[in-house]
């Protein structure tokens, strides 16, 4: 009996049996699912989440205060001195208020200083971005996020006009592209000198941004500016600061132990449903066993050796299990191509993710296949004959 | 004339438990080549036992069991199905088909467990089913066949692999009178043609097709008559 006429046989039983063989195949089907669409989504939301990041430049470091008072202006001159620090921006930031004389709207207001256009790169929609040359630091100018901007019903031809920015006028520049995470909250961006005023913390900054010469420095700069504010604030090393100091670096490996955690999470409820619906197969077969007890016996009468009864009760179990990885590998890709236009990454199939998928399953049916399987080929031909 | 079945002094004993019955005890017989054989005995006589043993899918407790030359003794299972695979062909009482299997591919899976590729397999079982006029039947599975149909699909089973003898277990005790007629009538036309048939029953309406009847009871040979001189 060759494999081809056994997989043929199998099937034809699985045919049979339909409702039992789809009920069977359930808890395999449910396994392989969310295992795939555990590693779709995952792969799919780590490649968007590094393409946005890297998109804002991986060399750059951030220094944020825990307190409104954390940082002054002069730790942003004595960090632009560290060695292998290439650019800085500053930025103050609180709660505001927006008005057109019509609308109001309560945003975050941001105050940037005038580096803040090179180095974070926001997008303009319409106008232009605040000025960055020193003396009109002090301008008013006032460029809106695109939530901002609809939240307060500004049109086109509104640019140039003024809006009250905490109940102080200023004069509407421009309008953010909603990109990158720009303008995906209401935020009205001013100047720096011009924030300090409203929030009336001169000399307090909220955020310090560094920019490192390339890449490979992001990490002794990290270390080097937590060491100079701690000495500036006469901190030792372990004492709690009133400053954090993060790089994308850091922020991505952050990431990454997260999302380890949740593939083992989702990954052992995937092995927890995949056991069981193991179980199940391993159930059913030595069911179907029982069942066809006479009919082992009249096979191994007109000469199927033991082997050849283990043989195609395994294949039988495998192709049960796979047939069900398959609806699942087909169920979760589903899912994760669903997930990812949620998601607004690309949806790709991994030849890695449907090897694992009908690997794991083919496994899961040899495994729970092999004790139905041996009972079968061990029937003496005589009992099984004269089975009732 | 060579022997395809040798029994010498076979007893059989099953035990459950404690309890030890003995359902063959003192067996000696040899069917000939040619030979057209019925052993009778009413239930409980040690007819089914004596089937398995002739059919090698049983092993005496003592004694010796040789067929078409082998002693079973010597063989391990993968051995004796071997023989159990070239030497005999099986014709059950309730025709035992393989369920969803076409009379076609039924003809055919004796040869396919000896190794046969499948189209050389399914050439040679629909010769054979041509033969016993079931040509038109090939693809019909058990649950479109009548009981005769059913009988000479498994009488095709049996000899699809050219055996040295065919075992026949009541082969028309599922079978309305006229059909089972028919059914002996083919055995008795296959062992016109040269085929060694053993056929058990407890009817001797189906015995009277053999030419040498041997009656069972209580385990023992009983008596054992030739009702036609054979050559």
């Amino acid at each position: 009996m060759n494999l081809f006429a056994s997989f043929n046989l199998a099937i034809s039983r699985i045919m049979a049996t339909k409702t039992r063989s789809i009920l069977t195949m359930l808890g395999i089907v449910i396994g392989v699912a969310s295992l795939v669409a555990l590693m779709s989504v995952a792969q799919g939301a780590t490649s968007g989440i590094s393409n946005a990041l890297s998109g804002l430049g991986a060399k750059q470091i951030t220094v944020s205060g825990t307190s409104a008072t954390g940082l002054v202006e002069d730790d942003v001159t004595a960090l632009s001195m560290l060695p292998y620090v290439e650019s800085t921006y500053s930025q103050v930031s609180g709660q505001g208020t927006a008005s057109t004389g019509k609308v109001d709207v309560s945003l975050s207001l941001v105050g940037v200083s005038p580096n803040y256009a090179s180095m974070a790169l926001p997008k303009i929609a319409v106008g232009s971005f605040l000025p960055s040359s020193l003396p009109m630091q002090a301008s008013r100018d006032v460029v809106l996020s695109a939530v901002a901007a609809n939240d307060l019903n500004i049109k086109v031809e509104q640019i140039g006009q003024i809006i009250y920015i905490n109940g102080q006028p200023f004069q509407l520049v421009g309008v953010l592209n909603d990109a990158n995470g720009f303008g995906a909250r209401g935020i009205a961006y001013v100047t720096q000198d011009a924030a300090r005023k409203i929030f009336a913390q001169t000399p307090y900054v909220s955020s310090i941004t560094l920019q490192s010469t390339t890449e490979t420095d992001v990490a002794a700069v990290t270390t080097e500016a937590d060491t100079l504010l701690r000495g500036r604030y006469g901190l030792s090393a372990t004492d709690s600061a009133q400053f954090m100091v993060t790089s994308q670096t850091s922020l991505l490996s952050t990431l990454s132990t997260v999302q380890n955690t949740l593939k083992l999470m989702l990954g052992g409820i995937a092995s927890i449903s995949l056991i069981v619906g193991g179980i199940g197969i391993m159930n059913i077969m030595l069911v179907s066993v029982r069942e066809r007890t006479r009919e082992i016996g009249v096979r191994r009468a007109i000469g199927a050796r033991q082997r050849q009864i283990l043989v195609q009760f395994l294949i039988e179990a495998v192709v049960l299990s796979v047939l069900g990885g398959f609806i699942g590998l087909v169920l979760g890709e589903l899912a994760a191509y669903f997930v990812a236009k949620a998601g607004g990454w690309a949806f790709t199939i991994s030849a890695g993710t449907v090897g694992l998928a009908l690997g794991f399953s083919a496994l899961v049916g040899i495994v729970f296949g092999v004790v139905p399987a041996r009972t079968a080929s061990k029937l003496q031909p005589v009992e099984a004959l004269r089975f009732e | 004339m060579s022997s395809v079945v040798s029994l010498s002094s076979v007893r059989r004993e099953y035990t459950l438990g404690t309890n030890t019955t003995v359902a063959l005890d003192d067996v000696t017989l040899d069917i000939a080549a040619g030979e057209f054989v019925a052993i009778i005995g009413p239930s409980g006589s040690g007819k089914s036992t004596m089937m398995n043993l002739i059919g090698c899918l049983d092993r005496p407790t003592r004694g010796l069991v040789s067929v078409a030359g082998y002693d079973v003794a010597d063989l391990d299972d993968d051995a004796l199905t071997s023989l159990r695979s070239q030497a005999i062909g099986f014709v059950f009482q309730q025709f035992q088909l393989l369920p969803r299997t076409s009379a076609l591919d039924n003809v055919a899976t004796p040869l396919l467990y000896q190794g046969v590729k499948q189209r050389e397999a399914r050439q040679r079982a629909e010769e054979i089913l041509t033969m016993l006029g079931l040509s038109d039947r090939l693809d019909n599975d058990r649950t479109q066949l009548s009981g005769g149909q059913q009988q000479r699909v498994a009488i095709a089973r049996a000899l699809v692999t050219n055996p040295a003898l065919v075992l026949a277990d009541e082969p028309t005790g599922a079978l309305d009178s006229t059909t089972g007629r028919q059914v002996m009538d083919l055995l008795k036309d296959l062992n016109r043609a040269g085929r060694t048939v053993v056929v058990i029953t407890h009817d001797a309406n189906v015995a009277n097709y053999a030419d040498r009847q041997i009656h069972l009871l209580d385990g023992r040979i009983s008596s054992d008559q030739r009702t036609k001189v054979t050559a």
